[in-house]
């Protein structure tokens, strides 16, 4: 972790704007009380954290007292995990779940978000309230006739319900991938127009390339939000556990496999590694799309 | 692994034959049965269970015995599903072969909805001699004269004692009624210097381990339900005195002490099961306790006894709450006959069945299994034994609405154990109206 | 929704100009289509049909049986939870949504001032919100534990008895309230972001008038954020509307009957249904119990209040629509 390792897309760290002389003679007393309020905030953001690790290493009589310090060092907790649950096939699901929602979802809400983003028509602010509306209704609310759909077709107890529906568009994808491409100038497109590109040749050629930081926060959002997902699993593969995701199987550790906390929080540390570390290697589209969905007016 | 298995029906046989008149949907499973293969019957049989790790095996070993004597039919067992998740895989057309569930509190609604099969057909086309089976296993594996269940092993509640801490407090014998066991609690309960509960005596907190309301009323003779299936519990005085007895045990602790306690506990199913661990003296358990001890705890000197009754039911003693498993062939069944066959075999084999009560000490449920010189009966399945032929044992009845009712008195319970409870009389008649309630809504026209 | 241009305008149009067009809305109904099969199949009919069985009893295994306004009947005179459960909702609407914003805009005011090792704190107060909700809950359920959990461990070092936390029916919300806070970093990004865009001579301007910074918060900063204010409290209250995953581990580890037997339905709500939210007695009635009629009732019921607060938002749609001029 560098110091640098979360720069605002408008703003970076080090070029906070410098404030006008009088203000920047701050009294040591506000100094001071302000790095006392930064340090007990990284104190309480990151507590939680050293005290899953800590005990995540405990032993079972241990994790069963008010000790915090570890007596001795298991660390092959993490391997009893592996051993007590199915954790690779969790994995393995959960991945599988991700990365073709994230595929299928690109697939189908591109052309519909360049659509609402970049075509006259008529009709088109309908459309997309309607997007705005599939967006904030609570997915409850048409829970019910949705899984008889997919009962019917003998597709509960698997992940696909929770897939396939991404090849049909999904709503917050769309509403994101607009708001990115409405960010780049018309005038390429036009220019791509006139040299006689029709309209998909417009968008794969000139609009996709420019609009790759916007598609890449989208997938990431995607692939989050189904490797958190705790919902939809539950509601149609929790007869199944071959199919389980992490978040699933997780949450079902400690009474499933009748175990101690220093086994859940160690199943909960391996949990969260995978995201962090994706959050690392691709943080700058992912900050750049965490501010893009509150843009600003 | 069982917990809290609630309802099921020494009474259901009575009950029910009133409620024909305004169920709906009648059971659907009553498909013509084909006459009796006249080939080996061979294919794959999908078998779900609800055992788990140690107990799951067992099952398993008793499916491999299947297979070798079968060798045409392989079983796919998965283990670890409960009702819920049995009932939703069935609902949405999976593929079930063989479902066994833990509880009897569903039977009404399985057999109901047709959701099981309905096993006359096979019964009567291979000539399947059902007195073999105790009375009070028939009667919860049926449902208003549909029969879509048999029973496969049941459980049976008494009270474990830990021997060394009653030595050690002076207690010669263990209580034989509620008054003496609250008694013998406040003796056996150790504090930390902090105030804290280091040893309790006797933990009566609603919901903590195979603490439910199901479990204690036959220690009162309580009624849960009406031969309608409506609510008998607001006009039966001996829910009160069970509360009362509970509360004054849970503000002889103070609830926060005793929350905090049990938070600190380990799991109910695992090693670290307080019990096993010498945290608490006494507990209501299932027989299936004490093949968990054997395997995790083998020094622990512990001892069973039928659990205490209330003190103004002392004739009760000897009885205890009673469940059974049942099992059942799903509707969406592929292969049905084998199922049939893998059911028979676990239901009335009396090696298979007393291989089973020995290895997770569950108590057999054919006449044959229960008389087997082969059953291995130490002291401690005695006492379990006796209270499974005890005529004061009881179960829960099976209701349309499953264990709803049981839900709603367990949530009357956890208000009551808070004190926020004023007046028990108007809570008890709110929970029959929620109760009458939902049984209108389920069945009504 | 149609893509058809007025018909009147169409017939004096040359015909070239009309090939174009027609095969402009075919490109336009092209690059649509998935989505308005998707809007059909997963939004319009499943509404529609949601309504439908709100009329009836329906189990999934035995067709469905219209009984009238029953369900509703119930809703409203006999359903002993469902208050509870909206009771609760609400809640986490009137103080968990607020209390995020405030201390989420309050963080990022701080890190504002921060120069050195912005960067830094920046990214160690943001990380939390990407821990996987169900593994932060078990986290604080682990963390609160009255009996070995730290926080009441420090709390009795310094003197203090703690509550019971998650096995506490007045504590549960608090604490799923703590947990929430620890997840600010989404919301404190939006709030930074807009925070470092506030124009710096509007600033100036407003400290040479002599203003205080109670003053140039109140006149300058606020009316600068509002609409990221209004966007984060917006989202916040769908969000609490859907409130689900949080709470259903919180019951059902802290409960201690997690899973195994009856499955999750009979734990929700734990501590004595302090817990218990709208969405999870709907999925606890459609597919615990399977009464998926009544659920389809809770159903049209939650999805009238969502249009109120859908509506509200898509009113202040600008907060949303920030760029509509740059289509021309």
């Amino acid at each position: 972790m560098t110091a640098e390792t979360m720069a605002l897309p408008r703003t970076t760290a080090s070029e906070v704007p410098p404030r006008s002389r009088r203000y920047r003679r701050e009294s040591l007393l506000a100094f001071v009380s302000r790095w006392c309020v930064v340090i007990a905030l990284s104190v309480i953001f990151m507590g939680p954290v050293v005290f899953i690790a800590l005990t995540a290493v405990m032993s079972n009589d241990q994790a069963l007292t008010s000790e915090l310090w570890p007596h001795s060092w298991h660390w092959d907790n993490f391997a009893t995990v592996f051993q007590k649950a199915p954790l690779v096939r969790y994995f393995a699901n959960t991945l599988l779940y991700a990365t073709l929602s994230t595929a299928l979802m690109l697939l189908s809400s591109i052309p519909a978000a360049y659509a609402m983003a970049r075509l006259r028509w008529k009709g088109r602010n309908l459309a997309f309230l309607a997007v705005l509306t599939m967006m904030m209704l609570p997915p409850q609310v048409t829970v019910v006739p949705i899984y008889v759909l997919w009962s019917d077709l003998h597709l509960t107890g698997s992940l696909w319900p929770l897939i396939l529906p991404n090849l049909l568009g999904d709503a917050f994808s769309i509403f994101l991938l607009r708001q990115f491409f409405l960010t780049i100038p018309q005038d390429y497109a036009d220019a791509a127009r006139i040299d006689g590109c029709g309209e998909f040749a417009v968008m794969r050629r000139v609009i996709l390339p420019m609009a790759k930081p916007g598609i890449a926060a989208t997938a990431m959002f995607s692939f989050f939000f189904a490797w958190n997902d705790f919902y939809g699993p539950l509601l149609y593969t929790s007869e199944n556990p071959d199919q389980w995701t992490v978040s699933l199987g997780l949450a079902s550790f400690k009474g499933l496999y009748q175990v101690q906390w220093n086994l859940t929080m160690a199943m909960t540390l391996l949990v969260m590694v995978p995201v962090v570390v994706v959050f690392f290697l691709a943080q700058k589209s992912f900050v750049e799309g965490v501010t893009l969905t509150g843009v600003k007016g | 692994m069982k917990r809290q298995r609630r309802l099921a029906g020494l009474g259901a046989g009575l009950a029910l034959v009133t409620l024909a008149a305004c169920s709906t949907g009648s059971g659907t499973g009553t498909t013509s049965v084909p006459p009796s293969p006249t080939t080996k019957v061979t294919g794959t049989v999908e078998f779900w269970h609800f055992f788990t790790n140690r107990e799951a095996a067992a099952i398993q070993s008793a499916v491999s015995d299947f297979e070798a004597k079968y060798p045409g039919i392989k079983v796919n067992v998965r283990g670890g599903q409960d009702d819920e998740k049995m009932l939703k895989a069935i609902a949405a057309g999976q593929p079930i072969d063989l479902a066994l569930s833990s509880t009897t509190d569903r039977a009404g609604k399985f057999c109901q909805s047709g959701s099981f099969k309905d096993l006359k057909g096979y019964i009567d086309r291979d000539k399947l001699d059902l007195t073999q089976f105790p009375q009070a296993a028939l009667d919860y594996t049926q449902f208003n004269g549909v029969r879509c269940t048999l029973p496969m092993l049941s459980d049976v509640y008494a009270l474990y004692y830990n021997k060394a801490m009653l030595t050690a407090a002076g207690i010669t014998e263990p209580p034989k009624t509620l008054s003496d066991l609250t008694a013998d609690a406040k003796k056996l309960t150790v504090l930390n210097p902090d105030g804290s509960i280091k040893v309790a005596g006797f933990v009566p907190l609603m919901g903590f381990y195979e603490n439910a309301p199901a479990h204690f009323a036959p220690a009162y003779g309580s009624k849960w339900l009406n031969a309608d299936a409506t609510s008998a519990i607001g006009g039966d005085p001996t829910w009160q005195e069970m509360a009362k007895w509970q509360k004054d045990l849970v503000d002889y602790y103070g609830l926060s002490k005793i929350t905090k306690f049990v938070a600190g506990m380990g799991e109910e199913f695992s090693p670290d099961n307080a019990f096993e661990k010498g945290k608490i003296a006494m507990a209501i358990d299932g027989e299936y306790r004490s093949a968990f001890v054997q395997a995790e705890a083998p020094s622990l000197q512990y001892g069973t006894a039928p659990f205490p009754t209330g003190d103004q039911h002392t004739d009760l003693f000897g009885g205890g709450y009673v469940t059974g498993n049942i099992i059942g062939i799903g509707k969406g069944s592929q292969n049905p006959e084998a199922a049939w066959l893998l059911m028979k075999y676990l239901t009335t084999d009396t090696d298979a069945m007393v291989k089973l009560a020995n290895s997770i000490k569950n108590i057999p449920t054919t006449k044959a299994a229960l008389a087997s010189p082969n059953l291995q009966a130490d002291e401690n399945y005695k006492t379990f034994l006796a209270v499974f032929g005890n005529p004061h044992s009881s179960t829960t009845p099976s209701s349309p609405t499953g264990s709803q009712y049981q839900d709603t008195m367990a949530d009357f319970f956890t208000k009551w154990q808070e004190g926020k409870v004023s007046d028990i009389d108007a809570a008890l008649k709110e929970v029959d109206k929620t109760i009458n309630d939902a049984l209108a809504l389920a069945t009504g026209p | 929704m149609t893509t058809a241009l007025a018909p009147g305008r169409a017939v004096a149009v040359s015909a070239p100009l009309r090939a174009k067009r027609r095969r402009h809305r075919l490109t336009v109904l092209a690059f649509l289509s998935p989505w308005l099969l998707g809007l059909l199949i997963f939004f319009v009919y499943p509404l529609l049909a949601t309504v439908y069985y709100s009329f009836t009893r329906f189990d999934l295994v035995t067709p469905a049986h219209w009984i009238g306004l029953r369900n509703y009947e119930f809703f409203f005179t006999k359903d002993p939870k469902v208050w509870q459960a909206v009771r609760n909702t609400l809640w986490l609407v009137v103080i968990l949504v607020p209390a995020r914003m405030i201390f989420g805009l309050g963080v990022s005011m701080i890190l504002t001032t921060v120069k050195r090792g912005g960067g830094l704190f920046r990214t160690l107060f943001f990380l939390p919100a990407l821990a996987p909700p169900v593994a932060a809950t078990l986290a604080f359920v682990f963390m609160f534990n009255p009996a070995t959990g730290p926080v009441n461990v420090g709390l009795k070092a310094i003197g203090i008895e703690g509550p019971l936390w998650f096995n506490d029916p007045a504590w549960a919300k608090p604490a799923l309230v703590l947990l929430g806070l620890w997840g600010i970093g989404d919301l404190m990004i939006i709030f930074l972001a807009s925070l470092l865009d506030v124009p710096r001579e509007q600033y100036e301007a407003a400290s040479l008038d002599g203003a205080n910074s109670f003053q140039r918060f109140r006149f300058v900063t606020f009316p600068n954020i509002t609409p990221v204010l209004t966007f984060g409290a917006v989202t916040g209250v769908i969000a609490a509307l859907q409130y689900f995953t949080e709470a259903s581990v919180a019951a059902t580890v802290a409960s201690g009957k997690a899973n195994v037997g009856e499955g999750i339905g009979s734990t929700l709500g734990y501590p004595d249904g302090s817990t218990l939210t709208y969405p999870q007695w709907l999925f606890v009635k459609g597919f615990s119990d399977y009464a998926l009629g009544y659920a389809s009732a809770l159903a049209v019921l939650l999805f009238a209040v969502s249009v109120v607060f859908t509506v509200f938002l898509l009113r202040r749609a600008h907060a949303f629509t920030p760029s509509e001029e740059s289509l021309r």
